[in-house]
């Protein structure tokens, strides 16, 4: 097992190539945990994340500040137009809003009492000013003797709508580690293909280096046997590379397994591990340019990402992207991890989409490697 | 000048010749802005679109939500709102003694909450219906377009103005003579060091300009996206971003004795975890960064050209604009700085 041996030394040499992405994998997984949206049980208001700026501090600004604020965030703003427009762009704010000093005065004399950043064009931002119209209207209907019934309209606006979920949202276990487990898994797909690629592909050119081949070929080794151990050694780094990701999860959120249909991710990943290896192999055959490889890795990883689900969930994404992530095996290890299953047959067809996707990788691998062996 | 120019004319035909120039600056940013585009586009594309509300035909409530702009009403049975609900065909049921039925939380579902407790909230005000005046403006609109998501394409054009680090790193390596054959050779030579070095820059800077000049063709004319509308900024940043990645190509090419492809990956992964933070890879990870460490996207150089894209093209906001070019100069000339101490005085007893 000497060529065994030797092909895992010359990849730990790419050990920093392993740690890189692992460190960032964990990185987005990380955050992307705290990002996740959260499942309930039970209905959950949608809150927005206001800014608000009260230059006014009366009574009834004062109320309005406290009302939107049962229901939403308050995000803490600076008065500056530059850097609210700037919060409501990168959607950071559904809408700001500027009482002035003479709040007061405008609201009783029905004028345009307070200035509200916002997108037209969201359904959050129009609820929003939903919301704030509907105080003042409702505080304008309590204006009698020169002063607002601040009582009666909190006690109005405390008056809420009874709400429920049907009961087909009851039968799931834990929605918000699905959630997680979903987006981890999803984000791994991305990793597989980058280091498979550039790792294994930076261990197989030192291996097709002229010299070293010719070295070989004149060895006593038969060549069955030295292909052997190279692929087995392919296998074992694919594992292991795998197995870091899968401890990765067992490591953040081991706990919850039993909640989650892990032995759905863990097949998944074991096939689509499977399909992108024989791709590394496929890649490996067609060339031996470093920098090809290189290309190779960062562009399918993340161009395969961004079409198939991973970075932006499919719901959002166009007829014409998800067309072509169809042609690769991340759309529909994606789409397992997407799904709620009742058992493996409900996923079989993408199950085996995967593997076909790698036995075509595989025979075509086969195919271009052809010309090499006859040299 | 003469030697200048003829180093400039070699080391141009060099990089014009590395397949990993070709790639890395001309053919990867484009490959990825086309996937951004294809990717984005349909979250981009958004509009206002009607909230589907199903009850049925006797429900007093239904005259009062025909006013509604944005409510649709679709008459459904009692016995049929769960499957309905299910099946996605309405948001939300509502049903005579004003109960709600949903099969999500969302903001379609809290909007319907909002309509019934309007209703119920005015009748406990207990007010007459002529004190209501729906008529009444209280709001003066400052519109605004949210869209996050262009932070992708701003913060791509910042991360592929740095790529002229792949070529400081060639020139840097070339004139070393422990690193390859060529500066073993220029070492042996009376030809200035300084004078290949400052070529290399030239033509690393006019190579990778012409890169980031034909991807901004490429948004402008084949996607047709109009992401640069204020061009004197603009072209000073990606210029700036340009100098900043020569400048930290030759840093990291001076900095150590290892082989170029590792200085390559560690230019790659550098400014691609730069980039990542300045929201490349999802936007929500700007905002969350810009909240928790603000300071982060104040000093990351990559964030400072992609923010003040988007600032002085979208929001025309130039006012920080400046800071960020004087950080991005302090940065260039810090890490040439860095590197001449490096190379300054380096002998080979033996290469």
């Amino acid at each position: 097992m000497t060529v065994y041996k030797y092909f895992m030394k010359v990849a730990l040499k790419h050990k920093f190539i392993i740690l890189g992405y692992s460190t960032l994998f964990l990185l987005v997984a990380i955050i992307n945990g705290t990002i996740a949206g959260t499942e309930e049980l039970q209905f959950v208001e949608t809150d927005l994340n206001i800014g608000i700026i009260d230059n006014m501090d009366s009574e009834l600004s004062r109320g309005l500040v406290g009302y939107l604020e049962e229901n939403n965030n308050i995000e803490d703003i600076i008065e500056d137009e530059g850097y609210i427009r700037e919060q409501i762009f990168l959607q950071a704010l559904d809408g700001a809003i500027i009482i002035p000093r003479d709040f007061d005065e405008k609201v009783i004399n029905k004028e345009e009492a307070i200035e509200l950043y916002k997108d037209d064009r969201r359904i959050g931002a129009y609820y929003l000013e939903q919301q704030v119209e509907k105080y003042l209207i409702f505080a304008n209907a309590t204006y009698e003797d020169n002063t607002f019934d601040m009582d009666s309209l909190k006690s109005a606006l405390n008056k809420k709508a009874n709400i429920e979920l049907i009961e087909t949202k009851k039968g799931l276990k834990n929605s918000r580690m699905d959630i997680w487990f979903k987006n981890y898994y999803n984000y791994t797909s991305y990793i597989i293909i980058a280091v498979y690629i550039a790792v294994i592909g930076m261990v197989m050119i030192e291996f097709r280096d002229k010299r070293l081949e010719d070295r070989m070929r004149i060895s006593s080794k038969k060549n069955f046997s030295l292909n052997r151990e190279i692929y087995l050694g392919q296998v074992s780094l694919g594992i292991g590379i795998t197995s870091i990701f899968i401890l990765g999860s067992l490591v953040l959120k081991g706990r919850y397994i039993g909640e989650v249909e892990f032995s759905k991710y863990m097949i998944n990943i074991a096939v689509f591990s499977f399909a992108i290896l024989c791709f590394t192999f496929l890649i490996n055959n067609l060339t031996r340019s470093r920098f090809t490889i290189n290309g190779i890795s960062t562009v399918v990883s993340l161009g395969t990402s961004f079409i198939s689900g991973v970075l932006v969930p499919q719901e959002f994404l166009g007829e014409r992207a998800l067309s072509i992530a169809k042609f690769f095996p991340t759309y529909y290890f994606v789409s397992i991890n997407e799904r709620s299953i009742g058992s493996f047959g409900d996923i079989r067809y993408e199950l085996l989409m995967q593997m076909m996707f790698g036995i075509v990788f595989l025979l075509m691998g086969l195919y271009f490697a052809r010309p090499r062996l006859r040299a | 000048m003469k030697t200048l120019l003829r180093n400039c004319i070699y080391q141009g035909k060099n990089v014009y010749r590395d397949m990993g120039f070709l790639f890395w600056g001309l053919i990867y940013p484009i490959i990825l802005v086309s996937f951004f585009y294809i990717a984005f586009s349909g979250i981009s594309n958004i509009g206002l679109e009607d909230i589907d509300i199903g009850m049925e035909r006797e429900n007093p409530i239904s005259a009062i939500l025909e006013t509604i702009d944005m409510v649709n009403i679709v008459e459904v049975p009692r016995k049929d709102a769960n499957r309905n609900l299910a099946e996605g065909n309405i948001d939300g049921f509502i049903d005579e003694d004003l109960n709600i039925l949903v099969n999500d939380s969302g903001i379609n579902q809290t909007m319907i909450k909002g309509i019934v407790e309007q209703i119920k909230q005015m009748n406990s005000l207990n007010r007459p219906m002529e004190n209501y005046d729906f008529e009444a403006n209280y709001i003066a609109d400052r519109d605004q377009e949210a869209n996050g998501i262009l932070v992708i394409f701003y913060s791509l054009i910042g991360m592929v103005s740095t790529y002229s680090v792949f070529a400081g790193i060639e020139t840097v390596s070339l004139a070393q003579g422990n690193l390859t054959n060529i500066g073993a050779r220029l070492n042996i030579t009376p030809l200035k060091k300084k004078d290949f070095l400052f070529a290399g820059i030239i033509v690393a800077l006019a190579f990778n300009l012409l890169a980031n000049g034909l991807l901004l063709l490429f948004i402008e004319f084949v996607l047709k996206m109009n992401l640069l509308r204020e061009a004197r900024y603009s072209l000073a940043l990606i210029i700036l971003g340009n100098i900043f990645g020569v400048s930290l190509g030759i840093f990291i090419g001076a900095s150590n004795k290892q082989s170029i492809g590792v200085k390559t990956m560690f230019a790659i992964a550098s400014t691609l975890f730069l980039s990542f933070l300045s929201g490349l890879m999802s936007p929500d990870i700007k905002i969350i960064l810009d909240k928790n460490l603000p300071i982060l996207g104040r000093i990351n150089p990559l964030a400072i050209i992609g923010n003040s894209l988007y600032r002085v093209n979208l929001l025309g906001n130039t006012k920080d604009v400046g800071v960020g070019m004087a950080l991005l100069t302090l940065y260039s000339i810090i890490l040439i700085f860095g590197a001449y101490m490096f190379l300054r005085r380096r002998n080979y007893d033996s290469i």
